[in-house]
């Protein structure tokens, strides 16, 4: 237990320490924001909207911080050689990935409040109390199959690749996924595809809190099993890299 | 005395290379061994396998009679790596204390600061600031922030200046006197020569020679045999290589000198056969011409 405080501590120190993190996965979607609800004349001035894409740009901005900065801190750990010195040490491996999930899941957080900070103070959003806690959490826990998908990206051999694939992952997922603009305004076969997509299923589990419903069964479910299917993958990976 | 370390036929595989070759050693505890040899002799992989971070394709080897992989034998055993990295956004100070706090027994903490040799400023810099010298030395004090019995160091001293390299040894002796055992590659035979109580020599993955530094220096050391010749060199030289004991012979500044296991035996061969020779000399080949040429022929194999 006390190895899991330490590790998680020295984790956490790690990311708020590091101003690419914030930059990145603050200032791009807040940005975004503010140009997609304030100057751009989308007519569309109605409340909803102004919630809807509050989701949209915090669920952008918790998937990007999970695929891209975990995956290519992991990357970058691997080859500089950090990650074959915690393997000589007593620090049990699970102990580690689990520190490294912690500190993302605070950095997550943080995005979470600051994101919804700004809506609040940009466009006035105004949400009840239950709604920003519930939307909050799901934005949180639904981050886990792009989790999983950024110890994917991690298990890559160098840097540069991991964060061109990972890129490129990440914004396919979001455009296409209705994170950008709506889902109804992409063609339609492009909306079909995006409908299994796991950041479509994880925006609109956002999408429907703020609007007063819940999550539908199918997004949970389709988020499930994403989480699933990444996670044996990336076991299996890191299996055979293992033995050598 | 007891065994920290056994090696039993231990062979390493990458596809179809051999790095590493039906190796057999056990290390006792309380020494110094070097792990002595060029580049890409085996030495990196055979401490990969020691430190459980490769599995060898044959063989068993056993830490504190363990597997290397082992709880017990983690916490029991420290190591500085070739490529010391370290993690980005904490300071010196946090990073020491974190690695110390996986261990059960850690070293003192003020131990460890001046392991590093590091001023006192330089602990409340972020480490991946510091130059490649003081990372080195920072990996120093991880290696040991456990208090280990075993450490294993690999190439530690290269990059490292003159100062820091001379303190890096003092305390590698110091921990030593303690009673530590401390395994270390090197590629400077000096180095392993003052240092270490024992040399295991590896060559294209096999452990050549195994022995005090005296006895590694009596087995790659070649007497040379040389003399002047009276009259008819080419004659000479043509008789010479009839010997038996003579495996081959050239001619340096006038001098004939001849290539033999044996001087005695050579000797005796040239004086029973009433070779014209004159001026006899035997002279004791020196140990860095001698791995010199050792590495030069590892060299040309690749």
């Amino acid at each position: 237990m006390r190895l899991i405080t330490v590790q998680c501590k020295a984790e956490m120190l790690r990311i708020v320490r590091n101003p690419y993190y914030v930059f990145w996965s603050l200032l791009m979607p807040i940005m975004f924001y503010f140009i997609f609800t304030r100057v751009v004349n989308t007519g569309n001035d109605d409340p909803t909207w102004r919630a809807h894409y509050l989701m949209s740009m915090a669920t952008f901005s918790v998937m990007g911080s999970a695929i891209m900065t975990l995956g290519i801190r992991l990357v970058q750990e691997r080859t500089q050689g950090w990650t074959t010195f915690i393997r000589i040490t007593p620090l049990p491996g699970s102990v580690y990935f689990f520190g490294k999930m912690f500190g993302q899941t605070m950095m997550h957080l943080f995005s979470v409040i600051c994101i919804f900070a700004a809506g609040y103070l940009i466009n006035g959003v105004s949400l009840s109390a239950g709604q920003w806690v519930l939307s909050g959490l799901w934005i949180l826990i639904g981050s886990l199959p792009f989790l999983a998908i950024g110890t994917l990206v991690g298990a890559m051999k160098r840097v540069d690749t991991a964060s061109g694939v990972s890129n490129v992952i990440y914004m396919a997922l979001a455009v296409a996924g209705g994170m950008w603009m709506p889902i109804e305004i992409l063609p339609r076969l492009m909306q079909k595809i995006g409908h299994w997509l796991p950041s479509y299923n994880y925006g609109n589990g956002a999408w429907e809190i703020v609007r007063g419903s819940a999550p539908h069964w199918s997004n949970v479910l389709i988020l499930l099993g994403y989480l699933v299917v990444f996670m044996l993958l990336s076991v299996y990976i890191r299996k055979k890299q293992e033995a050598v | 005395m007891d065994s920290v370390i056994e090696m039993n036929g231990v062979s390493k595989l990458y596809k179809d290379k051999k790095a590493v070759d039906n190796i057999s050693f056990n290390i006792a505890k309380g020494s110094i061994t070097a792990i002595l040899g060029p580049n890409g002799a085996g030495k990196t992989t055979a401490l990969g396998m020691l430190l459980g971070l490769l599995e060898p394709t044959e063989g068993t080897v056993k830490i504190f009679g363990q597997h290397p992989k082992d709880k017990i034998v983690r916490e029991k055993t420290g190591a500085m790596l070739q490529e010391v990295s370290v993690m980005d956004r904490l300071k010196v100070r946090e990073i020491i204390a974190l690695i110390r706090s996986y261990y059960p027994q850690p070293m003192d903490m003020e131990f460890l600061i001046k392991a590093t040799g590091l001023a006192p400023a330089d602990l409340n810099r972020y480490a991946e600031k510091l130059s490649g010298g003081q990372k080195r030395s920072l990996g120093f004090a991880l290696a040991l922030a456990g208090d280990p019995e075993l450490i294993f160091f690999d190439e530690p001293t290269v990059g490292l200046d003159i100062t820091s390299r001379r303190r890096f040894w003092d305390t590698v002796r110091g921990l030593a006197e303690q009673g530590k055992t401390i395994v270390f590659t090197t590629h400077y035979l000096q180095e392993a020569e003052d240092i270490a109580d024992r040399i295991l020599l590896f060559s294209k993955g096999h452990l050549v020679a195994d022995g005090s530094p005296d006895e590694i220096k009596s087995r790659i050391v070649k007497r040379s045999l040389s003399f002047l010749p009276i009259g008819d060199r080419s004659k000479l030289r043509r008789s010479l290589l009839e010997l038996t004991a003579i495996e081959g012979c050239y001619e340096k500044e006038g001098r004939i000198h001849v290539t033999t296991d044996d001087t005695d035996e050579a000797l005796r061969a040239i004086f029973v056969t009433g070779l014209p020779v004159k001026d006899v000399r035997i002279d004791q080949g020196r140990l860095d011409d001698a791995f010199e040429q050792l590495t030069m022929n590892q060299e040309e194999a690749i």
